[in-house]
């Protein structure tokens, strides 16, 4: 039976940490077809474990478990009687910036998840180290826009750095609530290349999982920070590396992670280093969303 | 069943399909050929006669990937490209294998140069016989019409945006003809035909589609670029020339070309002679896909114990003072500012970009420097050179540079002449 060519389209892409290219334009395609499961790589075999069969008890990682989740209850606890989300009322109220991860020593490295296309079988490299005076984030490597050759997967040469989820005790998730401000802030230094700045959100049905609302990041080169502002009405919304039809504005009250995606397809080295990354109310900004959503495009 | 949940939308409207008999040039579908047909065949230049001879018939894949292998062994070019396309329609009147032939023909799209031309891919939508593939009553648009051939046209569109380029409206007419007004291929075109004007002009730091072909201009380029200061000012220290002496050596002398800015200048005036500065590369800059190296003259950050905050010359505005003293706390919804430490980094006195990247070439930039900051005289001038590819290169063609692999640290008697200046080794 012949496929379907969204269907397709859609089974070429598979990766957990799929790519928009932003100089030539990330992938148009409206559908939202989804697939079960983690990602597969073409002709591994499938994992027929039973579940039960990856546990692993032991009796020092319960004590460990406990102690760390009980401390973070009690750390808890404590920022919930400080005031909402650990800061006194007035400042939680009428703060106009906010920095939400400053690079500023080797335990800052650990709350973000680097990756590249290795996990679909391509050749690119990505790492993450500090910076020269251990006061930046620097993520380095090659990008290789060789596709594997499994016969399925077309195109390949994706770098990301990734935050990790927010956890709270008992492994509930925590959600970052940026709903007071509207504008992404961003001390970078780039290579020229550039970037994708990739937010996920909360979503509440199983077929969303895979949503993620993106804008593009330029770094200028040289030997200068950059202070870029996006704002979050730029962000449009994608699943799976397409752009979707039916847009719609980002939520900001359930934020889970942010992202940096590279795939502009031109191998070579490259590197992105990150002073900080923050949230500000630009109270000139008054665009809701930068997209249509009235009508959908294209229009049925 | 399947096939309708998944193209819901596909509905039936009949009026679109009946506009189209408008533009009914081809044949029409559905006629019976005689053998006569295939017997008569139209003039093919000798590239289908040699296909022809190879192995009966064009129906495989690798029967195009030769037609176009043929053709690339003389010249790859955009026309050589056109003609294949050409032998291929004329060849049969039924266009058999139009799917494989554009599919072999994207592939090969990049080889010939001409990914990024929007005439060449309306030629191969071109390919598709007209009329035969729009639906004509509401069961065939609700089923998926043709769906290898949609898939094919809704590949042509892809590979466009991948290069980023545009359709335009004859694209439109040929999709419309093809393959009707709500199919997956006219659908997909509205996509790009949304989405690329929206993030066409984003970039706020542009990069022509053609970069300079000489190596002077696109340093010249990059460096205006990197330097973010309108007031900067590019300098040529050492031109570009190959000439042969009389022992019969050629004699070639890279390029340097530097770019500093009054502030830079300003700033390296008032640097302490007593501590050096440093040389400092190769780094990359990245101009779409070409690689281009500068390096840095850079000092190390002060400590904070001689830092010293400069006084506001209070005649710079006339209008309002640039320093207000009042002791006034501002409210937390007032501050603006992001609470963080300031990275400690040196200050950039000057940046350039050589054809080699070894210590001699780099000597002359700091000497031509000279003449515009005398005071690099009196400082120590460390390199701290990386070796490594210091030449500019392009990511389709990478070049190792062994050469400079072998001096990464010159002794520093040989340099000290011109620079009047001491080199530390690290």
């Amino acid at each position: 039976m012949a496929l379907t060519p969204m269907k397709q389209l859609a089974t070429l892409q598979r990766g957990r940490f799929l790519t928009l290219s932003p100089t030539l334009g990330p992938v148009v395609c409206g559908s939202r077809v989804n697939f079960m499961g983690e990602y597969r790589r073409p002709g591994q075999p499938r994992d027929n474990t039973p579940p039960w069969k990856k546990i692993q008890f032991s009796f020092a990682k319960g004590v460990q478990g406990i102690r760390k989740h009980f401390g973070l209850l009690k750390d808890e606890a404590f920022k919930h009687m400080a005031g909402p989300q650990g800061q006194p009322l007035k400042e939680y109220v009428l703060e106009q910036t906010q920095v939400l991860w400053e690079f500023r020593g080797p335990e800052s490295l650990s709350q973000w998840i680097v990756s590249s296309d290795r996990e679909i079988g391509g050749q690119s490299e990505a790492y993450l180290k500090l910076g020269r005076n251990n006061t930046t984030c620097l993520l380095y490597g090659t990008l290789c826009s060789t596709p594997p050759r499994d016969g399925e997967t077309r195109y390949s040469g994706y770098c990301t750095l990734r935050s990790k989820q927010p956890l709270l005790s008992f492994d509930r998730k925590q959600h970052h609530d940026w709903s007071r401000f509207n504008t992404l802030f961003l001390r970078i230094r780039g290579d020229g290349r550039p970037w994708m700045v990739n937010i996920g959100t909360e979503t509440y049905f199983y077929h969303q999982s895979d949503d993620m609302y993106n804008y593009f990041l330029y770094t200028r080169g040289g030997p200068y920070w950059q202070d870029v502002k996006i704002p979050f009405s730029k962000f449009f919304l994608s699943s799976r590396g397409r752009i979707q039809d039916d847009q719609h504005p980002l939520w900001l009250d359930k934020v889970n992670t942010i992202g940096f995606t590279l795939g502009d397809k031109a191998d070579g080295p490259f590197q992105l280093e990150i002073d900080f990354i923050a949230v500000c109310n630009d109270r000139a900004h008054t665009e809701e969303f930068a997209y249509e959503v009235y009508k959908r495009n294209p229009e049925v | 069943m399947y096939r309708m949940f998944v193209h819901p939308t596909i509905k039936a409207t009949h009026a679109h399909s009946l506009i189209l008999h408008g533009y009914c040039s081809q044949p029409r579908r559905g006629f019976h050929g005689s053998s006569i047909f295939l017997k008569n065949k139209p003039a093919a230049t000798d590239y289908g006669e040699k296909s022809e001879h190879k192995g009966g018939g064009n129906k495989s894949l690798v029967t195009h990937d030769n037609l176009f292998e043929r053709a690339a062994q003389d010249s790859r070019t955009k026309a050589t490209f056109n003609r294949v396309v050409d032998v291929f329609v004329k060849q049969d009147i039924r266009r058999r294998g139009h799917v494989e032939f554009i599919y072999a023909a994207l592939k090969k799209m990049p080889e010939f140069g001409v990914e990024r031309d929007i005439a060449v891919y309306n030629k191969i939508l071109d390919i598709f016989p007209k009329e035969v593939f729009v639906p004509r009553n509401f069961i065939q648009r609700m089923f998926n019409h043709y769906p290898r051939q949609q898939e094919c046209g809704v590949e042509v569109l892809e590979q466009m945006e991948n290069y980023g380029v545009m359709p335009n409206i004859e694209t439109k007419v040929l999709l419309v003809q093809i393959f009707g007004e709500k199919s997956h291929p006219i659908r997909k075109y509205q996509r790009l035909m949304y989405w690329f004007p929206k993030f066409k002009n984003l970039n706020p730091y542009p990069v022509p589609h053609e970069l300079p072909q000489d190596p002077v201009d696109l340093a010249r380029f990059s460096l205006s670029r990197i330097a973010n200061d309108l007031d900067a000012k590019v300098t040529m220290y050492q031109m570009p020339y190959t000439d042969v002496s009389e022992a019969g050596e050629e004699v070639t002398q890279p390029y340097v070309i530097g770019i500093q800015s009054p502030d830079q200048q300003e700033l390296l005036a008032k640097h302490d002679t007593s501590r050096p500065v440093f040389v400092e590369g190769p780094f990359t800059l990245w101009l779409r896909k070409t690689c281009v190296y500068y390096y840095v003259l850079r000092a190390d950050p002060l400590p904070p114990e001689e830092k010293v905050k400069e006084p506001i010359d209070p005649e710079q505005c006339f209008f309002y003072p640039l320093e207000l003293d009042l002791d006034l706390d501002r409210d937390v919804g007032d501050e603006d500012n992001f609470n963080v430490d300031e990275v400690e980094e040196g200050p950039v006195f000057a940046m350039c970009m050589a054809e080699k990247g070894d210590q001699a070439t780099l000597a002359k930039w700091i000497s031509g420097l000279q003449e515009t900051n005398p005071i690099l005289g009196r400082i120590a001038t460390v390199f701290r050179v990386e070796s490594g590819p210091c030449e500019i290169q392009s990511a389709a063609e990478p070049e190792s540079a062994p050469a400079q692999e072998s001096e990464p640290e010159p002794e520093p008697a040989e340099e000290e002449k011109p620079l009047r200046s001491q080199s530390m080794k690290q």
